[in-house]
């Protein structure tokens, strides 16, 4: 075996490789088409079925995907109501119905008798009476038939008890409060029997009768607009993170 | 003289077997190179015949042609002139002269062959 020998076989295998790769690359089907124009006809037939199927299966999966897409659309908004419902039962914009009781404050009619005056109800006495309840686990207050809110004003407007500017010089008043759940509401009721502010009310010729209704208490929502003056949304920065 | 041919079978069956594939576009860098080889070889056996072999010329003529053609058509690709016909041109004319001259060798080793069988039976 020469060394010309081993060359020549070297070169032939290098050869060999390269003429087989380059064969696959150019590799064309061979195979030739024998179908006549009915056969073609037939076949384009076949084809088109298919391609109308397709085109169906396509439909309908867009369809999905805009089902979808809606059905995500209206579960965002979904969220977004529901949290714009509790905003406003937070913020006194709805009506509550839940336990509770019904206070009812009126004037002491054995001193009318006596002849005491018929004095209105002063703003100090029902805000004490509003700290107290809100201090036994009132959730929402409402005081003749105008609801409390964090905004509400109880003050003296020329001699006259006002809340958020309606007058409350007419008595009885009826004072509603809801608890947060039954157990609450028992709660409250028995604590505001033994409450100190019976005492201070008597002391302005006043009585409070506590009152625990059996069936729910309705509290009305907050009529007025609640006008927000020093408050401002915060901007969000770029890019969308607040 | 069989080695060769193993050789050659060894290479087309290395080449089927394994999955090397190329990129259609360097496709005709190796037509290119291929036909190289084949004018190296072909030249290679008629100087083998010619009793003027040189293995050194051989090899690296052979390596050297290849890179040459598929260079040539590389620049070709790039300056937009078809040169690998030139190195197709050139390897093709190489190959037949080649051919033509092997074919001629064997045959006048034939008859003459034939002459002196023909001579000893007389």
């Amino acid at each position: 075996m020469s060394r010309k020998q081993i060359s020549f076989t070297f070169i032939m295998i290098i050869i060999g490789l390269m003429i087989a790769i380059q064969f696959k690359a150019v590799k064309e089907p061979i195979v030739r088409d024998t179908r006549d124009t009915w056969q073609l006809r037939e076949d384009l037939q076949k084809e088109k079925d298919l391609e109308l199927k397709l085109l169906r299966e396509i439909r309908s999966n867009e369809e999905k995907i805009v089902q979808y897409e809606t059905e995500r659309k209206h579960s965002k908004e979904k969220i977004l109501r529901d949290t714009l419902d509790e905003l406003k039962m937070e913020a006194g914009l709805s009506e509550v119905t839940g336990d509770g009781i019904i206070i009812t404050i009126t004037p002491v009619y054995e001193k009318l008798l006596l002849g005491h005056a018929i004095t209105s109800v002063t703003p100090d006495l029902i805000k004490r009476l509003l700290n107290e309840i809100n201090r036994y686990g009132a959730q929402y207050v409402s005081i003749a038939g105008h609801r409390v809110i964090n905004t509400t004003v109880i003050r003296e407007i020329n001699d006259e008890t006002k809340i958020d500017g309606y007058p409350l010089s007419q008595l009885p008043l009826e004072v509603k409060v809801i608890a947060e759940n039954n157990k609450a509401a028992e709660l409250l009721y028995k604590r505001m029997q033994v409450s100190k502010s019976a005492e201070d009310f008597f002391i302005d010729n006043l009585r409070i009768e506590v009152m625990r209704p059996d069936e729910q208490i309705t509290i009305p929502a907050y009529e007025d607009t609640i006008r927000i003056l020093h408050m401002k949304p915060v901007k969000p920065k770029n890019g969308g993170d607040s | 003289m069989w080695l060769p041919v193993l050789g050659l079978i060894i290479g087309l069956f290395f080449g089927f077997m394994t999955d090397i594939k190329i990129p259609e576009e360097y496709s005709n860098y190796l037509s290119i190179a291929v036909l190289a080889a084949l004018d190296t070889l072909f030249g290679g056996i008629r100087a083998h015949l010619q009793d003027i072999y040189d293995e050194k010329v051989f090899v690296s003529g052979f390596f050297f042609n290849i890179i040459l053609a598929a260079g040539l058509a590389f620049l070709g690709v790039h300056l937009g002139v078809d040169l690998y016909l030139a190195a197709v041109f050139a390897f093709g004319v190489r190959l037949f002269q080649n051919i033509a001259v092997i074919r001629r060798i064997l045959l006048s080793k034939w008859t003459s062959k034939r002459e002196k069988i023909e001579k000893i039976d007389i």
